[in-house]
């Protein structure tokens, strides 16, 4: 009976891991299709992508060593996106209201819905005892908004925009880290059997 | 540029006239008012007449050159004058100038005062402007770029559109868009991109003032105030800050910034009102004035209910959300709905909480709602209530609708009408039917299921049966319904009219009967029908002597028998009948039994008519056609339908197809088709079969005589041709002595003894058998006898040919015709004695062609050689020429060459086989005529 209790385990943090993975992948795709609404609606950002300076950095976390860190790394990020993405939400229905539901509207609630999962489900991986960086401070949409605002809507776009190029990064590379993350452990798995 | 600046050098010269006179404007200063992009100058003078100038300053581009006549504040002394830029005044510096004029007199320029833009160096950044700017559809608007230092600017764009833009300065660009279209949702874009890339952009709002109309304010509560209107055109401007924003009576309506209605409220009712709409590019003020009372508009009616339910009636009842409804002066309106028996019905009252309704229907499902109205100054009715279902109790049937009808004078049934909705008052479980006579009376009642709508009846001979029927559902049992058996008429019996159909209909009239103390019943019934009929009736009041039978209960082309009772305390008694169609159509099957019989040169035909259920109207008469190839002829039409034989008269000997028809009122039916054929007699038929055949064949000998005339050269060449003399060395044309030409033992002519044939003709000299034998033997044994050596050289010829089993060859023929020994001697095969002689000759010219000869073999060889021979080819005649044969194929090109008497090879072909010629040579010369 313990041998069967003790093989169960495993096979739960493999499952985590793996669906941590699945839904990275899949908040990737919803991150590039918004994205893409994004630039049907702004049309000019299709002949004109914006520079600019990144809007999530990774300041809070040095370089990151293990692949358990680099999860914990990867979910500072997210989280800041989080962040990025609710005063995106915020900022965008005070000035347009909640008439509009097209597919923008509906993928942007349900990115916002899903990223909340992955950070819930990578969070539980890291408390399985990996440590990772430490939390960030959670992002007041005041912080630097006010310029935002100030330099009028046209400003506002291109702050949107930057928002989406980080959803899809991050949630890139929380794909590509959670399936290293799930490899890793399915190999030590393996050779424990 | 460079002429404007010599301009503006000079301009202070050109001025030297006035100076001293008037003082310079002093103390100029500019005021900018950057979202309004406007720029407001003052500055003190004594004058009241003014130059204004002003610059881009950088390039110094004259943007105002005016004459303004301003007068100075009295309370500050100070001039003021704003002017309006077309351009934001943060795209590039500039600059104003001003001085005091006259009439032709002017002062000195004040000196230049300059309000810097956001291209100047100490602002290295790019920019866009103006940024968010609201304006209306069809405005014209001029956009700037700034671009960055040590950057060059590349393009512009509004929307998806490239802009041509215009320096303004060393660092600022304009473009200027006319008539703009309405945003989308999120504005229209317009960005600025260097060559470094380096984006640039300001956003634009394009849409249209408030439109919003009609307000109306009325009461829900008899206390407070709720005013809607309607929106009007879409300003198409969605963002926040541009939207547009309501205020009634000075009062912001929240509700109705939020988009989320379109109605503002008010606690107290202030019998006039103002509603102001206002957005960035316009403002709307609508009003309204009433009463209180005039504008009630009440509230739903909430828990309506029933209270009693009946199966005529039922109380309905409900209560109010707002007290003081319950003192108004009120009109309901209730609205009943169910499957054909809808209807709305209005109440008034103080208060109104309950109703009573009155006539419904039993064992019927209603919906009912319910809105009411203030009856005094009645506005416009209130909300409805929630649907409240009811479903009334049933009730007893209403009595039947019943008849009888007697099929003979023993037999009849009795029909009922199935009942309506309206009349079953609840689902029918079955009906009663019971009879009774004079002699015995009150018999049990029968129970019919639900589904059926008669019953048979057995009536009594001696009295008249009195039939019951009465419906039952669960709530009881209807009333009976009574019938008296009527007594049984058959059409034979009586006058039956004919009855044509009006538009599909059967309208009926009839002489008023005094008995018909209950009126009269009409019937009608498909003639003919006996049992379970389609019967239907209809009672008419007594007072009416007239009916109308309406298409919906009559079958085009059915025959009906109408028939009209009169109606009393006793039994029903026929006064009259018709028969008829209520829409006459074509019969649905021709004529039966189409035969016809010959006499002579005439025919009869007879036929017999169609059942009636298929002439589907009235037969009014036949139609008889002779059938041709494409079309019918008609040769009569017989009126009379009663006739149905016709005979046609005088027909010539041919094969005749006639076709009868039967015609109605609506037209003729497919017909029936007979086929007769008509002999000719004896006379004719000798004249016929002799006559004309041997006329043919007289005409025929008379053409190929004169065919053979005008070719006789060619005949006379093809089967008489010239046989030429021998050409050969040395003198041979007067032979030593006369030549023998005693037949060959293997002469290709046998004589067969035959006592028919006739010997003695000229020409043929029959060998005796015995002598040939002998002389075959002869040969066999003597090999060198002293036979004359061309016969015998003949021989070996002929003894070769036995040989050959090739038909082809030469000798073939001349082995057939050794064959002809066995048969009996053909006379065209034979040629004249002239040609005999020819042919002995030829018995002499033959070795010229034949190069080898072989030895002689032996006899009985040489028989049985010969007779499979004869069996196989026989004997040929030389004039029997067959062109589909080879050899005739091969000696095509021989005609004219002298023939063999006993072979119809051509002795000296003129081609060889290698060279077949036509095989229609010849007979393309005889028809081209060559000889």
């Amino acid at each position: 009976m313990e041998g069967a209790a003790d093989s169960d385990t495993p096979v739960t943090e493999r499952s985590a891991a793996d669906r941590a993975a699945a839904l990275a992948r899949l908040l990737h795709r919803d991150c590039t299709r918004l994205l893409e609404l994004y630039k049907e609606r702004e049309s000019f950002l299709s002949q004109h992508a914006p520079g600019g300076e990144r809007l999530v950095t990774l300041a809070l976390c040095p370089e990151a060593l293990s692949t358990g860190e680099q999860v914990g790394h990867v979910r500072s990020a997210l989280r800041r996106c989080m962040g990025l993405l609710e005063c995106l939400i915020v900022r965008e229905v005070e000035e347009m209201g909640e008439e509009l539901e097209g597919e923008y509207e509906s993928l942007r609630k349900t990115v916002r819905d899903r990223l909340g999962h992955l950070l819930h489900s990578t969070g539980a991986l890291l408390e399985e005892g990996e440590g990772g960086c430490p939390p960030s401070p959670p992002l007041q949409c005041t912080e630097g908004q006010d310029e935002v605002e100030a330099s009028g809507s046209f400003a506002a776009k291109i702050w949107t925009y930057r928002v989406l190029l980080e959803l899809i990064h991050w949630t890139d590379s929380a794909s590509q880290t959670l399936h290293l993350f799930h490899s890793e452990k399915h190999g030590q798995q393996q050779q424990l059997l | 540029m460079k002429m404007k600046e010599m301009f503006m050098s000079l301009l202070p010269l050109c001025n030297v006239t006035g100076v001293g006179e008037l003082p310079v404007p002093r103390g100029l200063t500019l005021s900018p008012d950057l979202p309004a992009q406007t720029l407001s100058l003052t500055w003190q003078s004594d004058s009241s007449l003014f130059d204004l100038e002003i610059f881009h300053t950088e390039l110094m581009n004259v943007v105002l050159n005016e004459t303004v006549a301003v007068k100075a504040d009295p309370v500050t002394g100070l001039h003021s004058w704003t002017w309006h830029s077309p351009l934001p005044l943060e795209c590039t510096s500039h600059s104003a100038r001003i001085r005091a004029r006259n009439q032709q007199s002017v002062s000195q320029w004040s000196p230049l005062q300059t309000i810097p833009g956001s291209d100047i160096p100490e602002k290295s950044e790019s920019f866009m402007f103006p940024q968010d700017k609201v304006v209306p559809v069809g405005s014209n608007m001029t956009f700037c770029c700034i671009v960055k230092e040590k950057d060059d600017f590349k393009e512009m764009m509004y929307g998806r559109q490239e802009m041509s833009a215009t320096r303004l300065s060393r660092r600022t660009y304009a473009i200027t868009v006319t008539n703009q279209p309405a945003s989308g949702n999120t504005g229209t874009n317009v960005i600025c991109c260097s060559q470094r890339l380096t984006l640039t952009g300001a956003v634009v709002f394009v849409g249209y003032p408030p439109g919003d109309e009609g307000l109306v304010c009325e009461t829900r509560d008899l206390a407070s105030a709720e005013c809607s209107w309607k929106k009007g055109r879409d300003t198409r401007l969605r963002m926040k800050r541009s939207r547009t924003k309501y205020t009634l009576n000075g009062r912001d309506c929240l509700e109705a910034n939020e988009r989320k209605t379109w109605w503002c409220g008010s606690k107290v009712w202030e019998e006039s009102w103002t509603l102001v709409a206002r957005n960035p590019l316009g403002t709307v003020q609508l009003t309204d004035s009433a009463q209180l009372t005039d504008r009630v508009h009440l509230l739903a009616p909430v828990n309506v209910t029933v209270v009693e339910v009946e199966a005529w009636s039922a109380t309905l009842q409900w209560s109010w959300s707002v007290a003081a409804y319950k003192k108004l002066e009120m009109v309901c309106q209730l609205q009943l709905f169910a499957h054909e028996l809808s209807s709305t019905r209005n109440y008034s009252g103080p208060g109104l909480s309950s109703v009573v309704l009155e006539s419904l229907w039993p064992d019927v499902d209603y919906t009912v709602t319910l809105r009411c109205g203030s009856k005094h100054s009645f506005w416009k009715w209130g909300n409805e209530s929630a649907p409240y279902r009811i479903h009334t109790k049933m009730d007893r049937p209403d009595a039947l609708d019943v008849w009888i009808r007697m099929d003979s004078s023993n037999t009849g049934r009795v029909f009922w009408k199935p009942l309506s909705m309206r009349k079953s008052h609840g689902a029918l479980v079955g009906y009663e039917v019971s009879q009774s006579s004079a002699e015995e009376d009150g018999r049990t009642p029968v129970s019919v299921p639900p589904g059926n709508f008669s019953y048979p009846i057995i009536p009594n001979n001696s009295s008249d049966i009195t039939v019951a029927v009465a419906a039952r559902n669960p709530a009881g049992l209807s009333q009976p319904s009574t019938v008296t058996t009527p007594a049984y008429r058959a059409d034979s019996q009586l006058s039956v009219s004919k009855l044509l159909g009006t538009n599909g209909s059967f309208v009926l009239s009839w002489q008023p009967n005094l008995n018909a103390s209950n009126g009269y019943a009409v019937e009608w019934v498909p003639t003919g029908c006996s049992g379970l009929c389609p019967v239907d009736w209809k009672k008419v009041p007594e007072s009416d002597c007239s009916f109308t039978v309406n298409s919906d209960s009559l079958v085009a082309g059915v025959r009906y028998t109408v028939s009209v009772y009169s109606l009393s305390t006793g039994a029903p008694t026929l006064l009259q009948r018709w028969q008829g169609y209520s829409q006459e159509m074509i019969p649905s099957q021709s004529v039966s039994e189409l035969s016809p019989s010959q006499t002579g040169s005439d025919v009869l035909l007879s036929w017999k008519a169609t059942a009636m259920e298929h002439q589907r109207g009235f037969i009014r008469g036949y139609t008889v056609y002779l059938a041709n190839a494409a079309h019918l002829d008609l040769i009569a039409n017989i009126s009379d339908p009663e006739v149905q034989s016709y005979r046609v008269k005088g027909l010539s000997p041919s094969s005749y197809k006639f076709v009868v028809k039967a015609y109605t009122s609506a037209g003729e039916d497919a017909g029936s088709t007979v086929d007769i054929k008509i002999e000719m007699d004896t006379a004719d038929m000798l004249f016929v079969g002799i006559l004309v055949p041997l006329g043919i064949m007289f005409c025929c000998l008379i053409l190929i005589s004169i065919c053979c005339y005008k070719k006789r050269e060619w005949v006379k060449k093809a089967f008489y041709p010239e046989i030429p003399g021998p050409k050969v060395p040395g003198d041979w044309s007067s032979p030593q002595g006369p030549l023998d030409v005693k037949p060959s033992p293997h002469s290709l002519v046998h004589i067969v003894e035959n006592p028919e044939r006739d010997f003695t003709k000229e020409g043929l000299f029959p060998v005796p058998e015995e002598e040939e034998e002998s002389e075959n033997d002869n040969i066999e044994v003597d090999t060198d006898s002293d036979e004359p050596a061309l016969l015998r050289y003949y021989n070996q010829v002929v003894g070769d040919g036995s040989h050959s089993n090739q038909v082809s060859d030469s000798s073939g023929s001349s082995t057939a015709s050794v064959g002809s020994t066995q048969t009996e001697i053909t006379y065209a095969g034979i040629q004249s004695p002239t040609s005999s002689q020819g042919a002995c000759r030829g018995g002499g010219y033959r070795p010229q062609m034949q190069s080898v000869a072989g030895p002689a073999e032996p006899q009985i060889e040489f028989e049985a050689d010969f007779q499979d021979d004869a069996l196989n080819t026989g004997y040929k005649p030389q004039c029997s020429w067959q062109l589909d044969s080879p050899e005739a194929e091969n000696f095509t090109g021989s005609l004219g060459s002298p023939t063999s008497v006993t072979s119809s090879r051509f002795l000296i072909p003129e081609s060889s086989e290698e060279k077949p010629q036509p095989s229609n040579t010849w007979f393309h010369n005889f028809l081209s005529g060559k000889s």
